[in-house]
């Protein structure tokens, strides 16, 4: 009988219930290195060994496994490896309905740090899975650690930003935060994910706010203690010399492994760059250099290259082209390449349309929404680039009076510099100038470094012709924010959910949710009304609109408007109602009547 | 087992009640007085079984205090008089109170709608179409002197916008008032527009070019000598905010279709002064970087009039747009997403609506939304179901393993979609990030 064995691992706990021991312990070490390399096929496993969970008898082979549900060919032959292996290592006779004693553990690396955990698991009493311990110098141990350091601070502010936390934690961490590894698209950065499916980390707000969560920052405490022990062990091993606890000067020094220079882990803000020390380098969005299709796109950058420009081709996420002002880094001695100089980003960004383009992204949406991504990109300077390509004008899906109507508006009610040229040399020649004459304006000033992040978007004292704004933001914190459909909050969906309601407009989501900013606290509001009719009238007394004086000098007025009463009824029905939609016949048609009575 | 037991404790209390009342009932008689108190009783009836329950344990003390034959009963019956009729006047004027209450309700509601009607009417008058009666078009009259400009003023007579022929700022020059006094409360007479046109003819465009080149090269100085440009920087100078756009045009209009409008531009350049493309590059990113003014070259005034039309239907638009674009969402609130569904009387819509509400979360496709809908037709019946479950895991995971069909191939829902719904849906902190 299987379960008669003693049962060691925290693992085998399980095992009793499945009469197949040995399959369900390989598969479950394969889901966990597929999820330790963050590979899709965890879940496959994980399917697997749920299926098998439910099987009740004992399997002889691993063909016989097909039959279960989501064991396919490949699961079936990795276990019929591992079974022959098994039959050579223990001989043909040897049980597969049982496990053979002391049988090493499932070979994860940081089994070490499992002693000092299970006793604390063993007091918090009933938790049947094995809580997740990040390993030491790793990305989540020096994420969950730079987290809880933060919150000790008095006054602090109690959540990190991204950047902040990186620069923080990075000295805790062996891998870098920025830069993945060979051969890796991942960074340490990486393991933030798991954390916060973990319900250790909480995320919240966009730009994205970081806090230890208060389960988890218990778990970082222990985490700590965790380090102290895991640092006795391994200074055995002479692998850390240097007490972790108080490593800002040690991190470097404990590990083999190349560190981020000081430069990139200090915060940011507010540092300097003084005349000189910096050189205007033009970027251009890879996209732009890309693609077969487009021949002229390569032209661009030929074009460029003719002229001398310095430029460079990285992504952006948003816009085409946009200058940096980049520090002038000596080499260091001793070191094959310089250190990474700061970048920040002058305010000028250009958004380039073909006419086609322009045409075809007025037609599929585009064409509004990269307004106002350029619009909220940080920049204070959108440029749009209009190459008219001759008469390819002419037939265009769209009518040339669009066409023109589109340009004119995106200057006069979006606010942007439209810039007209005929065609790829000319748009070349005009980045060539602007570099230049962008260079000669910054020549003498010193910019300062701001974070929008810790500081928003303040309006800029400086903002008179000719002197352009000399505190910018840094390239990084430029193009993470301006990553599309990067993290939704739940605010935002409910804003988006609450706009799928016919004649409900963005303005209108907005009013409401000033009052109700998540569907949860809407319920509750339903549920506290007294009457039907209240509910029906709830959101109709909510009023939108400001009043709103000379920002723009033309606007002088705006004032409330009302939520209508049939959208309030509308948002009831879909919310609140637990109604088949068959039956909302009569409860539509009642509202409709108050609708017009009203 | 509940409702029969509650069943007793009403019994009991109804039959409690009913005696009391009567004892009441008969002491009132005595005095003469029945008709009000008859009310009274009435009154109390029907507010009692609430409070009835809870009375039980008082019961005893009560019957006593009935029970007892008082000689006080005279006196307090005078005194019940005096009190009764105190009563009535007091619930005279609570009925009076009332009544006014309700008027001043019906004022409100009155002075409510009046008010959303106003809010209502005040939103119509930033449309688009409403603007555009406000605008009023200005024209210099020194523009009138170049020979395309009837088409212009014809132009603007044939649509019937307002347009006024009066000497500006800067000559030459387009501007747009806007008349604001049916807008807000304060009627302070119309207010400019930002933008401004300036329409120049070759030579004078020609005769900025050789000024802005010499003050690049004397290394910024703005040379003191007059030029076509000098009144534009002053009117710059004067309000910062101003927008200027120049338009430049050859009075005599090129019948050469409009490939190339710049081509006789930089021809005439090139030929007369010795400019190249570079040089003529060079003076108008200087008029972009230091005096954000932008420069188009156009073949004919049948095209500046198209270019003035343009702005004219552009600037009608901006106050409507900066209403709807200055809320405060991270996401652009225009696009077809965005349109949102209708929903008939008989409710159909209700369901596609849902659906799309699902859609609304980051990677979630129609099919997988359907598929939700379809096993959870409405929001509050899913929320239902996440109530009836116990733990969290299985809250979160309540969607995932849905069977998905969409083109032939059958798919799961996700453990990821199936718990940003469920946090999505229940979550307290609105400022939660799903992904």
């Amino acid at each position: 009988m299987p379960a008669s064995e003693p049962v060691r691992l925290g693992r085998k706990r399980a095992l009793p219930t499945c009469p197949n021991p040995l399959f369900l312990r390989w598969l479950t070490e394969l889901r966990d290195q597929a999820r330790e390399k963050g590979l899709k096929t965890q879940h496959v496993y994980q399917k697997a060994i749920s299926s098998l969970n439910k099987y009740p008898l004992p399997l002889k082979n691993a063909r016989e496994a097909k039959i279960l549900q989501n064991f396919g060919d490949g699961i079936c032959k990795i276990l019929d490896e591992k079974l022959q292996r098994y039959y050579r290592e223990n001989g043909p006779e040897a049980p597969i309905h049982s496990l053979p004693e002391g049988a090493p553990p499932a070979g994860r690396p940081d089994n070490n740090s499992l002693a000092p955990t299970r006793k604390v698991r063993g007091e918090a009493g009933k938790r049947k899975k094995r809580e997740y311990v990040p390993q030491k110098r790793s990305g989540g141990y020096a994420v969950l650690l730079a987290l809880y350091r933060q919150a000790q601070i008095p006054g602090s502010k109690g959540y990190m930003f991204k950047l902040e936390l990186q620069a923080e934690a990075q000295h805790l961490c062996d891998k870098s935060f920025t830069v993945p590894e060979l051969g890796s698209k991942y960074t340490a950065w990486s393991s933030v994910s798991t954390l916060i499916q973990k319900n250790l980390v909480l995320k919240t707000h966009n730009p994205a706010r970081y806090t230890g969560h208060t389960h988890g920052n218990t778990h970082t405490a222990k985490s700590q203690n965790l380090t102290k022990s895991i640092c006795l062990i391994s200074s055995k091993n002479r692998l850390v010399s240097v007490a972790p606890l108080r490593t800002d000067a040690g991190g470097t020094s404990c590990s083999g492994k190349p560190q981020a220079p000081p430069a990139a882990s200090r915060r940011p803000n507010g540092e300097r760059l003084l005349p000189g020390n910096y050189e205007i380098i033009l970027c251009v969005d890879f996209i732009e250099t890309t693609g077969g299709s487009h021949h002229c796109k390569q032209e661009l950058v030929k074009e460029l290259q003719r002229n001398r420009v310095t430029f460079d081709i990285r992504k952006l996420n948003v816009g085409d082209f946009l200058w940096v002002a980049r520090e002038k880094v000596a080499p260091v001695p001793g070191q094959l390449r310089p250190p990474p100089g700061r970048e920040l980003v002058l305010d000028y960004i250009i958004e380039r349309k073909r006419m086609d383009d322009l045409c075809g992204s007025i037609i599929d949406g585009r064409f509004r929404e990269q307004k106002f991504r350029l619009k909220r990109c940080g920049l204070r300077r959108p440029i749009y680039l209009v190459e008219e390509c001759g008469t390819a004008a002419s037939h265009l899906s769209l009518p040339e009076t669009t066409l023109q109507q589109a340009i004119i508006n995106t200057q006069v009610v979006d606010g942007f510099f439209v810039k007209r040229v005929q065609d790829v040399k000319e748009s070349a020649a005009y980045l060539t100038v602007m570099t230049r004459y962008l260079s000669k304006l910054y020549q003498n000033r010193t910019l300062i470094c701001r974070s929008r992040e810790l500081e928003g978007d303040g309006e800029s004292d400086e903002e008179e012709r000719g002197n352009p704004s000399c505190t910018l933001i840094s390239f990084t914190e430029f193009n993470q924010g301006a990553i599309k459909n990067k993290c939704q909050t739940v605010r935002e969906v409910f804003a988006r959910q609450l706009m799928q309601i016919s004649g409900l407009s963005g303005d209108r989501a907005a009013a409401i949710l000033e009052h109700y900013s998540t569907p949860r606290s809407l319920l509750t509001a339903y549920e506290q009304c007294a009457s039907e009719a209240e509910k029906e009238k709830l959101l109709s007394s909510i009023r939108y609109g400001k009043l709103k004086r000379s920002v723009v000098q033309c606007l002088i007025f705006i004032s409330f408007y009302f939520i209508l009463h049939y959208i309030s009824v509308y948002l009831y029905i879909i919310f609140f109602l637990a109604l088949q939609i068959k039956t909302l016949k009569n409860t539509t048609d009642s509202c409709f009547t108050s609708v017009k009575n009203n | 087992m509940s409702v029969l037991q509650r069943a007793k404790t009403w019994e009991i209390s109804d039959s409690e009640d009913e005696g009391d009342a009567q004892t009441k009932g008969e002491e009132s008689r005595q005095t003469g007085l029945s008709a009000d108190c008859g009310s009274s009783r009435g009154s109390q009836d029907t507010c009692t079984p609430h409070a009835v329950s809870q009375s039980n344990s008082l019961s005893p003390p009560r019957e006593l205090k009935s029970g007892t034959p008082s000689p006080a009963r005279k006196r307090r019956t005078k005194e019940e008089v005096e009190a009764e009729r105190v009563k009535a006047k007091e619930r005279k004027e609570a009925r009076e109170r009332e009544r006014r209450a309700k008027a001043q309700e019906k004022e409100e509601r009155r002075q409510e709608q009046q008010r959303r009607r106003e809010a209502a009417e005040r939103l119509k008058s930033l449309r688009p179409e409403n603007c555009l009666k406000r605008l009023t078009v200005c024209v210099d009259p020194a523009l009138l002197q170049h020979s395309g400009s009837d088409i212009l003023l014809d132009t603007l007579v044939a649509s019937e916008w307002k347009f006024s022929i009066e000497s500006q700022q800067l000559s030459h020059s387009i501007t747009w008032t806007r008349d604001v006094s049916q807008q807000g409360e304060e009627s302070k007479g119309p207010v400019e527009e930002e933008q401004i046109i300036l329409v120049l003819g070759l030579t004078d465009f020609m005769d900025m070019v050789i000024w802005v080149k010499k003050m690049l090269e004397s290394d910024g100085e703005e040379s003191p000598v007059e030029s076509v440009l000098s009144p534009l920087l002053e009117c710059l100078n004067r309000d910062a905010k101003k927008v200027v756009t120049v338009l430049v045009t050859d009075s005599q209009p090129h019948y050469r279709a409009n490939s190339c409008r710049e081509y006789t531009v930089h021809q005439t350049l090139q030929s007369q002064l010795g400019i190249d493309n570079l040089e003529l590059e060079e003076v108008l990113v200087y008029l972009q970087l230091y005096k954000n003014v932008s420069v188009v070259f156009l073949d004919g005034w049948q095209n500046v009039t198209d270019h003035v039309c343009a702005v004219t239907k552009a600037l009608s638009k901006r106050p409507f747009k900066i209403l709807t674009e200055r809320t405060e969402l991270p996401f652009c609130v225009d696009g077809s997403w965005a349109s949102g569904v209708r929903v008939e009387r008989d409710g159909s819509g209700l369901s596609q609506v849902w659906s799309r509400q699902i859609q609304q979360l980051n990677r979630v496709s129609p099919a997988v939304a359907s598929t939700i809908t379809a096993a959870y037709p409405s929001p509050q019946i899913l929320l239902q179901a996440y109530q009836s479950m116990e733990s969290e895991e299985d809250r979160k995971g309540l969607l995932a393993g849905l069977l998905v069909k969409s083109g032939g191939k059958e798919r799961r829902i996700g453990p990821d979609i199936s718990a940003r719904v469920y946090r999505c849906l229940t979550a307290h902190n609105s400022q939660l990030v799903l992904d």
